[in-house]
């Protein structure tokens, strides 16, 4: 059994297996004590029997009643479901019960009665574990069955012999005597005889039963193909209780060697183990975790203080140079040129933002206002200029508060309370939860696999390497080294008053604090962050505190109204729910967000200001708000459809992302390909083909474009893939890359088509050429985690080349890569 | 470590992977607008991204497909597909490979291989590829053993083999349901209403691709599962025919005998073959899985020895005036009985005639049809009972009462009400 034996035995065991599963199967007094009732089902084929195998296992689940355990069995189960290929399988000791399982009757005639005991054992180890998540699954399905079954302990029989009517004629004789007692003790023990036993019975053998109270029958089910030949001479026992039976399997690793150390097992089960692992794609870790949040801090803190110093002045006094002499719009330009001269930042941007954005640290600038000052550089009239941005802000910033908000609102503009008076639950007090995520995935890899030296070579962009504001920001984030700019924003937040632990603590907000918070919260998102990002998204409640509106600071932006959130945070904290398992409450947040969009919408309409205010918008200011506000509630409603596939409410999803067709008619092939692939997930592929059809019509209409050649050739070969055909699939895609050579999802695609039609080889080197030659496309996790798949695949050296591309990815990628999909670790 | 020493004693590697349909990827839209601080960067990266869908880069579903993540479930009925791969790793030759895939299942041992032909040679870094496929027809614990035997270039004869366990699950739980419908008047009879209720107690969404009634011989079936509505019914079930994971789904179809078994209906007795049910579904990009229900047996309602039955009754009748009905005794034994009909009133029912009166001889199968007089004595619905046959010949007694119901009314009502 173990490594030792010699080879060249091996084949002489095959042989013995091979017959002797089936000769010797009825008789093996054996270590495996289920073995006879699992035999006797051999020759019986048709007898699959579901409802007796789940009415089975049932049983045995009252051994084990806590639910924890049946869980975490479950997710054993679900793993040893897993083709592990695990060599101990084969060579090692533990291979034990499956060997017995299938030489066992060879076993006996060798009288290898070493293994014996602890094939048993392992046998029964494995029964429990089984049957425990067979019962599982029951007890979703139907409460009352388990406890009935439960009850009913004994085993399949007595539901088929229950099923057995009086007048039962010509059935084997042994059967019925087997069976009849067992009929009446079941009966008896039932009492309230649940109406619906999920036991059947089988085609040939039973007799119909008299209708049970509610009339229901459990009907048994079978493949249509399955073979009616062998064996069916037998007429003994007739419904085997399988599940319990014949669990003769190898022992399941335990939990632990699934989920921590993997590595050490063994590297073929890793094979399939690490799918699980890297299927988790989305990596929540808690940066916490490993790095002492509380004294890290302030170190991190200082710079940026320094840096910064003259944002966080000018933020800790925003009304200061205002104050002085800002009634009107125009006058407020007087002191922020100057003040854009003393800084050294490119963008001198308070000559354009209006009065609110005076006090903003100049990095701050969004890019239109970049724009908007290219277009009026040195204009004559900055009245004119202030004036069309208030437009702007006034379309961006509107919001409809609630009620008491409002109410609150209005009291401070008629300076009936000072806003100090609000009470605090009512104030937005933010803070950092987390200061510096410091982490390089892709470099710590490297030092694990390459060493010291490779991983010195890793360089990536820093919070420290960059200027400290928005314009460091900004180049972090198109680098991909979006942790080094969560890092920046902490840093920035800190210097604004709302850093590590400052949580709770009243604090004032400005248009960039909250700027920052969303860059923040965005990338967080990105990174599959999603705890941290709920987590500091905490203290902002629902976006609606008075003190995040700017009529909340009368002196700071005089004559600004609206609410200093940006559309896309609220929309950031409306989908975050839906990552954390929580879709409900993400639709709840979106509908909201649906009904303000709707209702500034109607107010723009109906004549009104977006906020239902009397001011009178000239015609084409009030075209560009209607604009705005119909592709914000048509990106509202993108996320609805987003979330509704994820909750599997395909139903709605489709509807949802057919009415987005109506706001973005341009994406109409677009979004109708896409609903027909929700209805490719489905295994609905007739109602696929006709939204691909009308995908097909919307293409000519418009005329051919490549871009519409491409996605209908895209969509052909998707319905050809669900029907199975891989090779026509294949053809499709290698269609769309004639016509764009480039496409990425072509090319993975192809080669995921080719692994399907048993070319490994060719699917590999397809895949290997496209990374080597266009790594900026082909570095995507989706393309590398097929890769690493193939290679897992293909070879016992699948580390090395794993390492290959962990170097071609180091010197590309930021730190924001996702290296699970190299699935190294 | 000491597992890959175990391993390197041999010279080729086997890897198995389960080739359950690709997944499409999805990515996590996060925008921003112009205004806000990265400006158009987050548009860019998600541009730039290949994963997303170009012009409509907030749709969630993609298009990239991507390879299986973990074994996931087989159920019963859906074809297992598995990629098998053995690889030289050696730096050497290795000749007459023969690679074999065999399933163990509980019943059985069945072959998969595409060929059993040794391949006669395998140079370094080359492998020898297969992709099996079968239909998975038992459930329970599978185990597919690969052995792959070869000739190292020392003439070394080596062998190994390699097992994979896994578990065949029940996908769906059916229950079936017999309504019989009474023969009526006209004795057109028999007809038999099967409610089917069909469980996915997968974990995935289903898409009942196909849900039929194979009917046996003695019936014919119609399928009561759309609404007529203009050319095309409409499903019952609307326009998205899945079902998410523990949904159940009732299926209704009638089932009327052949005419030429109908004329029997009268004596058909005990239990009759109703039919098969048929299910196909689909999952995930069209994984496709199919299974029958054994033969759905139904107990034909129990007539006893005669059957009595009404050939004409008037729905409704005057309060104290007789009225005719006509009742079809049919002996459904094997005997031949004489009959004695007795009469017997109830509250309200009120039998004109003689009670006791000799029906004559009854053989096997025959029927004779009786026209009888009666009247109620009281209004609204009343049953008609009270009629009781007895055979002399075995001296037994049969009763029948709830034979039917008649609408009784007062017709002066507009008089004297």
């Amino acid at each position: 059994m173990d490594s030792g034996e010699a080879p060249a035995q091996r084949p002489v065991t095959l042989d013995i297996t091979v017959e002797d599963v089936i000769k010797e199967a009825p008789d093996p007094p054996e270590p495996v004590s289920q073995t006879p009732s699992r035999d006797s089902i051999l020759p019986q084929e048709d007898s699959i029997d579901l409802g007796g195998e789940f009415a089975t296992p049932q049983e045995d689940s009252s051994a084990t009643p806590s639910d924890s355990l049946m869980d975490k069995l479950n997710d054993q189960m679900m793993e040893s479901v897993m083709i592990s290929d695990s060599p101990n399988n084969s060579e090692e000791d533990d291979v034990g019960p499956i060997d017995s399982f299938l030489d066992g009757g060879e076993e006996e005639e060798t009288a290898q009665e070493t293994s014996g005991d602890k094939e048993q054992s392992d046998i029964g180890q494995n029964t429990t574990e089984i049957t425990v998540s067979v019962e599982e699954q029951e007890k979703v399905g139907s409460e009352e069955n388990v406890e009935e079954d439960t009850k009913e302990q004994t085993d399949a029989q007595e539901q088929v012999s229950a099923s057995v009517s009086p007048q039962g004629d010509t059935q084997s004789p042994s059967v019925l005597k087997s069976e009849e007692p067992a009929s009446q003790e079941a009966k008896g023990e039932s009492p309230k005889n649940e109406s619906v036993p999920v036991c059947t019975i089988f085609s040939q053998g039973t007799q119909p039963k008299s209708l049970v109270p509610d009339g229901f029958q459990p009907t048994l089910i079978k493949s249509p193909s399955f073979s009616m030949g062998s064996g069916g001479g037998s007429a003994e026992a007739v419904t085997p209780s399988k599940l319990t039976a014949p669990l003769v399997c190898q022992p399941s690793p335990s939990l632990s060697k699934f989920f921590t150390d993997n590595g050490q097992t063994n590297p073929a089960s890793d094979f399939f183990d690490s799918f699980t692992v890297a299927s988790s794609f989305i990596s929540v870790s808690n940066p916490n975790a490993e790095i002492p949040p509380g004294p890290s801090a302030a170190p991190i803190a200082h710079t940026p203080e320094r840096q910064l110093s003259s944002t966080s002045s000018s933020i800790s006094t925003p009304g200061g140079p205002l104050d002085s002499g800002a009634p009107t719009p125009s006058s407020v330009f007087g002191p922020a040129p100057t003040e854009s001269t003393t800084k050294p930042q490119p963008p001198p941007p308070q000559a354009i933002p209006a009065p609110a954005q005076a006090p903003a640290p100049p990095a701050a600038q969004p890019q239109p206002f970049n724009q908007l000052q290219a277009v009026f550089p040195g204009s004559d009239d900055p009245f004119a200029t202030a004036l069309s941005l208030s437009e702007v802000d006034r379309r961006h910033d509107a919001w409809l508060p609630s009620e008491e908000t409002r109410k609150v609102l209005i009291s401070v503009a008629t300076q009936q309370y000072n806003p100090a008076y609000v009470e605090t639950n009512r104030l937005t007090m933010p803070g950092l939860k987390f200061d510096n995520l410091q982490g390089d995935a892709v470099k710590d890899l490297m030092l694990r696999f390459l060493g010291e030296q490779a991983a010195m070579k890793r360089q990536v962009l820093t919070a420290n390497s960059v200027e400290q504001s928005f314009t460091g920001l900004k180049q972090l984030i198109s680098s991909k080294n979006w942790r080094a700019a969560v890092d920046l924003t902490g840093r920035l937040l800190t210097a604004h008053g709302q850093g590590y632990g400052k949580a709770g603590q009243p604090t004032s907000h400005t248009t960039d604090s909250l700027q920052l918070w969303f860059v923040r919260l965005a990338l967080l998102t990105k990174l599959n962050l999603f705890q941290n990002a709920e987590l500091e998204l905490e203290p902002f409640g629902n976006l609606d505190q008075p003190d995040l509106c700017y009529e909340y600071y009368p002196t700071v932006y005089p004559g600004r109204r609206g609410s200093m959130v940006p559309f896309s945070m609220r929309l950031l904290h409306a989908e975050l729910p839906q990552y954390l398992a929580k879709p409900q409450e993400a639709l709840d947040r979106l509908h909201n967000l649906k009904t303000v969009c709707l209702a500034i919408l109607e107010n723009l309409e109906k004549g009104l200001a977006e906020d239902g205010s009397m001011i009178t918008l000239t015609q084409e200011n009030r075209q560009v708000s209607l604009k705005l506000w119909r592709s914000r509630l048509s990106r509202v409603m993108y996320s609805m459809a987003n979330c509704l596939l994820l909750m599997k409410d395909y139903i709605l999803a489709v509807e949802t992302y057919h009415s987005i067709i109506q706001y973005e008619p341009q994406q109409r092939v677009q979004l109708l390909s896409g609903i027909g692939r929700i209805f490719l997930q489905i295994g609905d592929i007739k109602t696929a083909e006709r939204y691909f059809q009308d995908v097909e019509k919307a293409c000519q209409m418009k005329g051919s474009q490549p871009s519409h050649t491409t996605c209908v050739l895209m969509n052909r070969a998707f319905v050809y893939l669900s029907q199975n055909n891989y090779g026509e699939a294949h053809a499709s895609f290698i269609e769309v890359l004639k016509i764009d050579p480039k496409n990425p999802v072509a090319n993975n695609n192809a080669a995921v088509c080719l692994l399907y039609l048993g070319r490994l080889k060719e699917s590999l080197g397809q895949l290997e050429g496209l990374v080597q030659q266009d790594p900026a496309l082909y570095l995507h996790e989706s393309v590398l985690f097929n890769l690493t798949t193939m290679y897992e695949l293909e070879s016992s050296r699948s580390t090395q080349k794993k390492q290959a591309l962990l170097e071609a990815v180091a010197c590309r990628e930021g730190d924001s890569f996702n290296a699970q999909c190299l699935k190294l670790v | 470590m000491d597992v890959n020493q175990a391993k390197q004693e041999h010279l080729l590697a086997l890897k198995v992977m389960r080739l359950t349909k690709p997944t499409l990827f999805t990515n996590l839209p996060v925008t921003c607008e112009d205004r806000d601080l990265p400006g158009d960067l987050f548009g860019q990266l998600m541009r730039e991204d290949p994963s997303t869908i170009k012009g409509a880069e907030i749709l969630m579903l993609g298009e990239m497909l991507t390879l299986p993540q973990n074994f996931g479930n087989i159920f019963l009925g859906e074809t297992f597909s598995s990629y098998i791969s053995v690889h030289n790793d050696s730096n050497q030759v290795v000749k007459d490979i023969l690679v074999k895939a065999d399933l163990q299942t509980s019943s059985q041992r069945l072959n998969l291989s595409a060929s059993n032909s040794a391949v006669s040679e395998l140079k370094p870094e080359c492998c020898i590829d297969d992709v099996i496929h079968h239909e998975v027809k038992e459930i329970g614990t599978h185990i597919l053993v690969c052995a792959v035997s070869y000739t190292t270039q020392y003439g070394e004869k080596l062998y190994f083999r390699k097992f994979f366990k896994f578990q065949v699950l029940k996908p769906l739980d059916v229950k079936t349901k017999f309504y019989n419908a009474e023969s009526d008047l006209s004795s057109v009879t028999d007809e038999v209403f099967l409610e089917a209720q069909i469980q996915n107690i997968t974990t995935s969404p289903m898409f009942m691709e196909k849900v039929s009634l194979e009917p046996s011989l003695m019936y014919n079936v119609t399928e009561l599962n759309t609404v007529a509505a203009g050319d095309e019914g409409e499903s019952t079930f609307g326009k998205m025919s899945y079902l998410q994971p523990m949904d159940t789904r009732q299926y209704l179809y009638c089932l009327k005998p052949k005419p030429e078994y109908a004329e029997k209906a009268g004596v058909i007795k005990g239990v009759t073959v109703i039919g098969k049910l048929d299910i196909v579904w689909k999952t995930n990009l069209g994984e496709r899985g199919r299974l029958q229900t054994s033969q759905l047996q139904r107990m034909a309602p129990g007539y006893g020895d005669i059957r009595l039955s009404l050939e004409m009754i008037p729905d409704t009748v005057n309060l104290e005036e007789p009225f005719d009905i006509i009742c079809k005794i049919t002996n459904c034994s094997e005997r031949t009985m004489d009959l004695v009909l007795e009469m017997c009133n109830t509250r309200s029912i009120h039998w004109c005639g003689v009670s006791g009166r000799q029906l004559g001889k009854l053989s096997p199968g025959a029927f004779l049809s009786l026209p009888l007089i009666l009247l109620s004595s009281i209004q609204g619905l009343q049953s008609i009972s009270g009629l009781r046959l007895t055979d002399t010949f075995l001296k037994r007694t049969y009763e029948y009462d709830d034979i039917a119901q008649v609408c009784v009314v007062c017709p002066y009502t507009s008089n004297e009400c």
